[in-house]
């Protein structure tokens, strides 16, 4: 930014330098209104070379003001001519006649002298300005013709450059042409560009940041896929004993249940931890063997996924918090980029009238209500802060109550039914109970935050908050429960000979463990499926059948709430990493499942929605859907590396059942190598190498602090700089119009005879407006 | 010239590639949009104009508020009346267009703001602005303390030398900030 900044303020300078070309204009400008100020040009060049920016405000400004205020002079001029009629009836008409010629003269001359005087700037700010003669031509802000012309310039010029010269930047420019091209064609290859510009043109950008959202974490799962499918499942298949049994029995088949359940053939199939076998890849020597491969599938992905995310989420951070938040420009960019040009439906452009115009009722509201804030007495303060503790603690129970609630599921769950439908219920019951919850409180807590008497955006970020805790946090407890379950579950059952009823499967924890993700993926998207179709779409239709009833009515139709719709997102791809290690082919399910919300979500919004009451910030939601994201990876990594690192693998199943953990089988390969190349791998992981590594971190972290602070206080100095310019503009104009005025009073002195006519000899009419033109407020 | 009225010739077409953000296909989409709003006759001619009534008529700019000064701003005519030729709807598009760089569109973007073409949004400018966005029925508008308001806050935001208006370095400044823009300030065909 530091880099933008200091752009910025080059483009000042150099528009600065412009400035010699403007002062001939102003120069004859002046020269044309009064004939007689022989000083006059030699002073102003010497004055006016900061002026370039104010002219073009300052001069159509006279031009407008001039002729209303003239007819007020000479309004004015009799009546305070009154008195003197009787002393002076032999001049009076004289002066009269004289008025008329000056002041009219000047009335005439100076829309003649300005509109050139203007253009003459407009010309010389948009046209002949001196361009980078880099810069393509596309990139400049003029017209066709001017453009031409440029170009034409420019090859004036270039016919000194030597052939070689030109040649290297004919390469450049080929090479530019033929990026540009292929960055089109993938731009173009991006699907549902057509869809997402009917969503942006009819429900704004902040609904299509989450399609784009969403398109983008297909993106991301499509290259996970690539990854699994190229390092864990590709090995797994080929070199695959088929001989060997996987360690686990099947189970009788149920068909369908099996599919929900993640039981029988599923289980059995590549979709699971236990499918994958330690095979040792022929001629990969000792080191090469699909556990290892497997290893660096999952690693190559989280890693993948962290760098992307936080690449995301840093260059959204970048635009909103470092500048934005230090800034307040919320009224601008209302203002400024508050209409959205995409929008072509005449209904949508009234809806974002109304948008717009609350969004600023509300902000103007939001500033009154700070005042209201600072107002509240001390009996009324406690009172809210008592209301706000109670709400909070309530936060706190619903929140307890939705742990527990999962804390039970989780262990009914576990319980052996009879019959179809039964044991589907109670497997599922942990996620029924996760996604009821989580579809539930977010409105509860939408409800709660309106008590709070916070202002309005605060009540949206608390809510959001709330939420994004809840999601995080039930899918972190269901993990832990889960965890302590297996637990108790291994101490039972190790002893010597399991019980008959238990399947041998149920050895292989890390299979339970995936498959009870599995659950959660394929229940939340049966969630997301049915709630369009049993909720959204019947109350659609009921809102269109019946518009008059007034229950009817305050239902409504839904409108979209983003925020709510990507927590969902995020949640998901929070399941599929934490699942990722035990259900490798989870980010294929994942991918399909995306597709489908996609579309899913495509009807619900075109059908059943109405656009939101209240506009949504793309750029600044777009870092809060990643940073939330970064969050549910955080809590994958997490969970995985406790897993990894804290529970013996099974040895049942799984690539690593030679191993007591996962790491063992990294530190047998590396055994393996010649011995300097392990001696250079135990220096890189041990202390040693730990500690200058901080150091180093420490170093560079410190020097970018000191180097950002820098750069804030360049700005602000800048900042400084510019005020100080404009004051001193302004300051130079006030004198300078100061110094016009007692020259024409004495130009006027020298031509009449009678010196008293003062209020006439402020024909300068139009000198304080030179001073007012610049610095009214 | 030589081809057809509907036609563009190659050279102009890779000319207008050169010049204009567009792709060689917005081009021809454009042409194609642009002979519809002229009268069969007229269409051999490059120069002729498109009156400001007819281009206001396309759903890409009709329910814009701001589409009299976009044609204002884009419009070659000595006329001042708003009329458009081809390149100017050219020079429109390709301002608006994906690929067009936050310089173009946030220069153009203050010229649109510019009601009185002076340079500089003053108070009155940004009246009109906001009167634009909120809706021009009397109804709809910001009452007079409000918009009193409103324009000391933007004033007080975004003008950094203090002299009562916003230039177009301030108004860079500020919009430079807002990544949205770029995604909003876009007119595709």
């Amino acid at each position: 930014m530091a880099t933008r900044g200091s752009g910025n303020f080059m483009r000042l300078v150099s528009d600065d330098s412009n400035a010699s070309t403007l002062t001939e204009d102003f120069g004859n400008h002046q020269e044309e209104l009064p004939s007689t100020l022989p000083g006059e040009q030699e002073q102003l060049p010497s004055t006016l070379p900061g002026e370039q920016e104010q002219l073009p405000s300052a001069l159509p400004g006279e031009q407008e003001q001039l002729p209303s205020t003239l007819p007020g002079e000479q309004e004015q001029l009799p009546s305070a001519l009154s008195g003197e009629q009787e002393q002076l009836p032999s001049t009076l008409p004289g002066e009269q006649e004289q008025l008329p010629s000056t002041l009219p003269g000047e009335q005439e001359q100076l829309p003649s002298a300005l509109p050139g005087c203007h253009r003459g700037l407009e010309e010389e700010l948009y046209f002949s300005r001196k361009w980078d003669p880099n810069l393509p031509l596309k990139n400049l802000p003029l017209s066709m013709q001017e453009k031409r012309k440029t170009r034409e310039q420019r090859q004036q010029s270039r016919h000194i450059i030597d052939c070689c010269e030109s040649w290297r930047r004919s390469q450049q420019h080929m090479r530019k042409r033929l990026r540009e091209q292929v960055a089109r064609v993938i731009w173009g290859l991006q699907p549902w560009s057509k869809t997402m510009h009917k969503i942006e043109g009819k429900f704004g950008v902040g609904v299509k940041s989450y399609f784009t959202f969403l398109r983008y974490l297909i993106y991301l799962n499509l290259l996970h896929c690539l990854f699994i499918g190229g390092l864990a499942l590709a090995p797994a298949l080929l070199f695959r004993d088929k001989n060997k049994p996987s360690g686990l029995t099947a189970n009788e088949s149920r068909g369908a249940l099996d599919l929900l359940l993640g039981t029988g053939f599923v289980e059995h199939s590549p979709v699971f931890y236990g499918f994958y076998t330690p095979v040792s890849i022929p001629h990969g020597g000792l080191c090469l063997n699909t556990p290892l491969l497997f290893l660096a599938g999952m690693a190559a992905v989280l890693m993948l996924s962290a760098v992307m995310e936080l690449r995301r989420t840093v260059i959204g951070y970048k635009h909103t918090w470092l500048l934005g938040n230090r800034y307040n420009l919320h009224m601008c960019y209302k203002v400024f980029c508050g209409w959205d040009f995409c929008i072509q439906d005449p209904n949508s452009a009234r809806l974002k009238h109304r948008l717009i115009r609350n969004d600023i009722r509300l902000e103007l509201q939001e500033e009154s209500f700070h005042q209201r804030v600072s107002q509240r007495t001390f009996r009324q303060r406690l009172q809210l802060y008592f209301l706000r503790g109670i709400l909070n603690f309530l936060v706190l129970t619903l929140l307890a109550g939705s742990f527990s609630l999962i804390y039970f599921a989780t262990h009914i769950s576990n319980k052996e039914k009879e019959g179809w439908i039964l044991p589907l219920l109670y497997e599922y019951l942990p996620s029924i109970s996760i996604t009821v919850v989580n579809v539930l409180l977010p409105h509860l807590f939408r409800r709660i935050a309106a008590f709070e008497d916070y202002s309005l955006t605060w009540q949206v970020n608390i809510t959001l908050v709330r939420s994004i805790f809840l999601k995080l946090a039930t899918l972190g407890m269901f993990l832990l429960f889960l965890h302590q379950k297996d637990l108790t579950f291994v101490k039972t059952n190790q002893p010597p000979e399991p019980p008959a009823k238990l399947n041998s499967s149920k050895n292989c924890w890390e299979n339970e463990f995936g498959k009870e993700m599995y659950k959660l993926v394929v229940f939340d998207f049966l969630a997301g499926g049915l709630n369009a179709v049993l909720l959204e779409y019947p109350r659609k239709l009921l809102v269109e059948k019946y518009p008059s009833c007034s229950l009817v009515k305050a239902i409504g139709k839904q409108s979209f709430l983003i925020p709510f719709h990507v927590l969902d997102l995020v949640y998901s791809q929070t399941v599929t990493w934490v699942g990722l290690f035990y259900s490798p082919l989870l980010v294929h399910i994942s991918v399909i499942k995306l597709l489908l919300v996609f579309y899913i979500k495509k009807f619900v919004l075109f059908h059943c929605c109405v656009p939101a009451q209240r506009s949504f910030r793309g750029s600044q939601s777009s870092v809060l859907f990643h940073f939330t994201l970064l969050l549910g990876l955080l809590i994958a990594v997490v969970t995985l590396s406790f897993n990894v690192t804290m529970r013996t693998s099974s040895q049942d199943c799984g690539p690593f059942v030679n191993y007591s953990s996962i790491f063992n089988m990294t530190s047998s390969c590396v055994g393996t190598l010649p011995s300097p190349v392990q001696r250079t791998i135990h220096y890189f992981t041990s202390e040693a190498f730990a500690l200058p590594l901080i150091l180093a971190e420490i170093v560079v972290l410190t020097s970018f602090v000191s180097q950002g602070r820098a750069n804030r206080k360049a700005i602000e100095r800048l900042k400084e700089m510019l005020i100080m310019c404009s004051a001193d503009k302004r300051y130079l104009v006030k004198k300078h119009s100061a110094w016009l005025r007692t020259l024409k009073s004495s130009v006027s002195a020298g031509t009449c005879e009678d010196a008293r006519p003062t209020a006439l000899k402020d024909p300068s009419g139009f000198q304080p407006l030179l001073l007012r033109s610049v610095s009214t407020p | 010239m030589g081809t057809t009225a509907s036609q563009l010739p190659k050279e102009m077409l890779s000319e207008y590639q050169e010049l204009t953000f567009l792709t060689k296909q917005e081009i021809l989409l454009a042409h194609k949009r642009f002979m519809e709003l002229l009268a069969k006759e007229d269409r051999s001619s490059r120069s002729t104009r498109v009156p400001m009534d007819k281009i206001l008529t396309m759903p890409e700019l009709k329910s814009n508020p701001f589409r009299k000064r976009i044609c204002n701003v884009f419009s070659t005519s000595e006329l001042k009346d708003g009329s458009l030729t081809f390149e100017d709807f050219l020079d429109l598009l390709s301002a608006f267009s994906d690929s067009a760089t936050l310089e173009i569109k946030s220069h153009y973007a203050f010229r649109i703001f510019d009601f009185d073409d002076d340079g500089t949004l003053d108070s009155g400018d940004l009246e009109n602005l906001v009167n634009c966005l909120t809706g021009e029925t009397d109804d709809t508008r910001l009452t007079p303390e409000e918009m009193r308001q409103l324009i000391s806050n933007i004033l007080e935001e975004s003008d950094i030398d203090k002299d009562g208006t916003v230039n177009l370095s301030e108004f860079q400044h500020v919009i430079s900030r807002s990544p949205d823009f770029v995604s909003s300030f876009k007119i595709v065909l």
